[in-house]
């Protein structure tokens, strides 16, 4: 039930897989990226086919970039940079792993950076050490170097001030992870900041894009009016495959908040939100949750070294289902 | 909602019980890393299906060193898996597909025909499928038969017993089969006949006491001066078993031929018992080929029948005969048979070990007119409360939620016990003719996103399905059985398949194109499509592309090939391109770059033609297909001069002119054209040798004075 399938080298620091689960990339301290294949789509043994030095400073974070793009992935390293690599075969030499972007560092770092797919392009958010978030926009589906900005604002609702000197140390994007053509691109942001004004309770936003008239809008906000400004450690987006509201985990360092988001947009063009569940953490911090394939079960890891399932019963009372702890 | 029992199981269950949550405990699970250093940190990633990939960091610079490990846990197990290993369950899983699309698919033209599934004959389709579903869970093949029959084996294994067929029979008894209705107390003894074995593991059962008095039977000399002999009598006939106990009788040493004489009336006796049980009334239609006992059908004939014979018991029991006997054991065995018979509570109770066999006995012995689920309820009990077992069996559970007629804690146990392919399939049997657990399973519920049970367990079930390489390919099937949200699922399960794997990619399709869904495989071909343009495959990619019908990512295709216009490439470099151009074809809608490069190509492939063997006539060729390039609007402007440029040699061809005079004044005026929009400050300077532009001034010059003259 349980196996050892992949023996990571000393210094790896963080891990992600692509969107089939056959193939991993794993990045460490000394800035290299190591990518694990294997050859058999039946087989669960995954070889290193590729290692290279990626930055000076140490890899903290892989996301793969959406199949419909290439193989490629993007690693935001410990300076806050962010690049982008690709694996191509050009002018019929071999395959290898070329660098195609590197997003300027100006100030700030970069925090996290997903990838989300419209009917048209590939855009990416990326949420930086000051606050701000940036949605790029790829211009040309086969260059991965080409990016435009398409928008930049900080995860408040109202835009009246900006909050001088922010530094956050953490912040979690999901987008909505629909793929069908009507619905409009989305996706969820929040901070875990030393202002309480982007930590608070307002600024866990979900954003879409209004492709009418070409912008970002918040459209919902994941909070009570009596909660308190709890630094956002990690939000997930749950699949879904045929509910008729969509599902947000919002973990905080006290616990995981499940919010049900309505599909329809009232005349403001709010929609509507309802907290469905908080689920203790036992006191522990949340640093990740993943959806299962259908959104019926989440995972979460954080600082207590397990990882908890949880599913919700007929009842829909949400609850812990499981914990996977670690043994030698 | 009501009763849910303990869930005290050691596995993970993936199904929401119906339950109290705050009382469920939460179920520890070991993930063996198998590394030294204490662990820092784990990361998690849901692969296909419920497969969770937890990537584990140690502590950086620790004492033990190394890196870290991925381990890979499944959570989809199927109920207890020791009893069944994975490959077993992989063939189950394939060989329950057809049973179950075919009654999916009777009842969807059921339904289509306005026809309710569930009117007077629905159940037989359903018990067609249970008796298909149910010839699966075993497939080992009964031990041949021995030529010479072993006169003192007792016991015979026929086939090796599994709880899950267990189950899945008692479902099909109680909820499906009609007409057992009448002889469930039967059908409950056959069962037990066959998965006693079940039990002999963590209860003392009849079964367990027959093996081991068979071992034991070799080397008994007198059976009828050993007590276990007349014990494992006792209880055989508690439960029914009526052959072993007449195969018992006649070992008795009063038939051995030596003896028939001396023991006479003893013998009498003998014979007399195991024919009074050899008749033994049996209220169902037939008999097994090996059992014993009279067959009635009818419930008056078995009245009659049931009268008649315990008149002949009671008769034999006053008997004079037995002050005759002499052999204190064999009277005592023998009267003691006869007690069984007439149903002696005690002495049922003494034959027997557990409470289900106990059970089975007052149904044989002393209510033979036992009917209806709450009398057979109550009874259980009564049996349950005189033989209490410390640790239940899991199929007791089972047993108690059937009589008991609570659907919840059948649905429970079923869940716990075996698991999500018991769950899919066993649904069908629950609804067939049971009102109450159709609402149950077929009611939707809004708090689990608007699926019923029923629909809930077929995603779960798929959902393990997707989970192995070797079984993602039949989950399909029970998606698409699901109205609400089996296609959304599957969607994402095609969405996640490694397309780059050509049959994958070929089987993810077929899918698709059986499912009509078009949206998800125009996705996965343009997945593949990318794939293999970036890995070097470009023929692929501009193969998967067209097929995926992507307008856009064809036309950026296009445009890349523009680069190749006007550059001097070698042979193998125009034969790749050329052949790009050939498999891009020139129907695509986004014609305005695609037409350019036909006609370009066409125009490069006779100007290489000109140092063949007939060079004049390629280079007139040559020179129309130029004319033809430079008077299409769709060429773009900036490759004019490349054009003509490459095309001097046909400018200045010495054998014969190849241009008349309209067409090289068109020439020149495109020329003109070309100089003035230099002066814009857009223009992009063609990459070609700085005397280009006036050679090409030259030969057009001295082109038009050949032609004026030759005209």
């Amino acid at each position: 039930m349980d196996k050892g399938i992949i023996d990571l080298e000393e210094g790896t620091t963080c891990t992600a897989w692509n969107y089939s689960g056959r193939r991993l990339a794993s990045g460490s301290t000394d800035g290299t990226l190591s990518l694990f294949d294997s050859t058999d789509p039946a087989s669960s043994l995954f070889n290193c086919s590729s290692k290279f030095k990626v930055h000076e400073s140490g890899i903290v974070k892989i996301v793969w970039a959406p199949p419909e793009y290439g193989d490629a992935v993007a690693c935001i390293c410990a300076d806050g940079s962010l690049l982008l690599w690709e694996e191509v075969v050009e002018d019929s030499e071999l395959l290898n792993w070329k660098l195609c972007k590197c997003f300027d560092k100006i100030s700030s770092h970069v925090l996290d950076v997903q990838f989300g797919i419209s009917h048209t392009s590939l855009k990416l958010v990326a949420a930086y050490s000051d606050g701000q978030v940036k949605v790029f926009e790829l211009l040309d589906p086969f260059e991965l170097k080409n990016w435009q900005l398409q928008a930049e604002f900080q995860n408040v609702i109202e835009s009246v001030s900006k909050f001088g000197n922010v530094s956050c140390q953490s912040a979690s994007i999901a987008w909505n992870p629909l793929k069908g053509e009507i619905q409009q691109s989305s996706f969820v942001l929040g901070f875990n900041s030393d202002k309480p004004q982007l930590n608070s309770s307002k600024v866990r936003l979900v954003w879409e894009f209004d492709q009418d008239h070409q912008r970002w809008l918040p459209v919902a906000e994941l909070a009570l009016p009596t909660d308190k400004g709890d630094p956002v450690s990690t939000v997930a987006w749950a699949p879904n495959i045929g509910r008729p509201y969509e599902l947000i985990a919002v973990a905080t360092t006290k616990e995981i908040a499940l919010w049900h988001v309505g599909s329809n947009p009232d005349p403001d063009g709010r929609l509507s939100v309802e907290k469905v569940a908080m689920l203790s953490t036992h006191d522990s911090e949340v640093w990740q949750m993943e959806w299962d394939m259908s959104g019926m079960t989440l995972a979460t890891t954080g600082s207590d070294g397990v990882v908890r399932l949880w599913q919700c019963n007929l009842n829909g009372v949400w609850h812990e289902q499981a914990v996977l702890e670690p043994t030698s | 909602m009501p009763g849910l029992t303990s869930s005290e199981s050691d596995e993970l269950a993936i199904v929401p019980f119906s339950g109290d949550s705050e009382k469920q405990p939460v179920v520890i699970y070991p993930v063996r890393h198998g590394l030294k250093s204490p662990i820092n940190r784990l990361s998690i990633s849901w692969g296909c299906g419920n497969t969770l990939r937890v990537s584990a960091f140690p502590k950086p610079h620790g004492e033990a060193g190394g890196g870290g490990r991925v381990v890979e846990v499944k959570l989809s197990n199927s109920g207890d898996d020791e009893e069944v290993d994975a490959a077993t369950w992989r063939r189950i899983a394939y060989s329950s597909v057809t049973p179950f699309a075919l009654l999916q698919s009777r009842k969807h033209s059921g339904m289509s025909l306005d026809n309710p599934p569930y009117k007077a004959d629905w159940w037989e389709h359903v018990i067609e499928y249970s008796k298909e579903i149910s010839s699966l869970l075993s497939d080992r093949k009964p031990p041949p038969k021995p030529i010479i029959e072993d006169p003192k084996s007792v016991v015979n294994e026929i086939a090796e017993p599994t709880c899950l067929k267990a189950a899945w029979e008692l479902l099909e008894i109680f909820y499906v089969d009609k007409q057992s209705q009448s002889w469930i107390p039967e059908r409950l003894l056959d069962w037990l006949a066959d998965y006693s074995s079940l039990f002999s593991g963590t209860l003392p059962t009849i079964h367990s006491r027959l093996v081991d008095f068979q071992q034991e039977l070799g080397g008994v000399q007198v059976v009828e001066e050993d007590p276990n002999y007349w014990d494992a009598m006792s209880s055989a006939l508690a439960v029914g078993w009526l052959e072993i106990v007449v195969k018992l009788l006649r070992l008795h040493g009063s038939y051995r031929f030596d003896q028939l004489v001396s023991r006479e009336t003893e013998n009498g006796l003998v014979e007399a018992v195991a024919v009074l049980i050899s008749k033994m009334p049996r209220m169902r239609p037939s008999l097994r080929e090996e059992n014993l006992g009279e067959c009635c059908k009818t419930k008056p004939d078995f009245l009659k029948a049931w009268e008649k014979w315990r008149a002949q018991i009671s008769k034999l029991d006053c008997s004079s005969y037995w002050l005759q006997c002499d052999h204190q054991q064999t009277k005592e065995g023998l009267k003691n048979l006869i007690q069984i018979m007439l149903g002696n509570p005690s002495v049922l109770s003494n034959a027997t070990f557990n409470w289900m066999e106990l059970f089975i006995s007052h149904f044989l012995y002393v209510r033979p007119f036992t009917a209806g689920l709450e009398s057979m309820h109550n009874l259980a009990q009564k049996c349950m409360q005189s033989k209490p077992v410390s640790s239940p069996h899991k199929l007791f559970g089972l047993i108690l939620g059937i009589l008991g007629e609570n659907t919840e804690v059948v649905l429970a146990e079923c869940s716990r016990s075996f698991g999500p392919w018991m769950m899919a399939h066993a649904v069908e049997l629950l609804t067939a003719g049971n009102t109450h657990a159709e609402i149950l399973l077929h009611e939707e519920h809004s708090k689990l996103g608007g699926v019923s049970i029923e629909e809930l367990h077929r995603l779960v079930y798929a959902q393990v399905l997707s989970s192995h390489a070797l079984t993602w390919q039949i989950a399909p099937i029970y998606l698409t059985s699901c109205i609400k949200q089996g296609i959304g699922l599957l969607e994402n399960l095609l969405y996640k398949q490694p397309v780059q794997h050509s049959q994958i990619l070929l089987k993810s399709i077929e899918i698709c194109r059986l499912y009509e869904l078009d949206t998800i495989s125009s996705n996965i071909m343009r997945i593949a499509g990318v794939h293999h343009w970036k890995h070097g495959r470009k023929g692929s990619g501009v193969f998967w592309l067209q097929q995926a019908r992507d307008e856009f990512r064809l036309s950026r295709i296009a445009k890349q090939l523009f680069d190749f216009v006007g550059k001097s490439v070698s042979d193998e470099g125009f034969k790749q391109w050329e052949g790009l151009i050939e498999l891009l074809g020139s129907e695509s809608r986004t014609a305005g770059g695609l037409e350019f490069l036909n006609k370009y190509r066409n125009f490069r492939r006779s100007l290489l033609q000109v140092h063949g063997d007939t060079p004049t006539d390629a280079a007139r060729n040559a020179s129309e297909a130029l004319v033809s390039l430079m008077k299409n609007p769709s060429t773009p402007q900036r490759f004019w001069l490349p054009l003509l440029y490459d095309s001097l040699k046909l400018l200045n061809w010495q054998e014969r002119l190849l241009l008349n005079v309209s067409q090289t004044q068109l020439l020149l005026n495109k020329l003109q054209e070309l100089s003035m929009a230099r002066l814009r400050p857009d223009f992009v300077e063609a990459d070609l040798a700085s005397d280009a532009l006036s050679s090409v001034r030259l030969a057009l010059a001295t082109t038009l004075g050949r032609a004026i003259l030759e005209e």
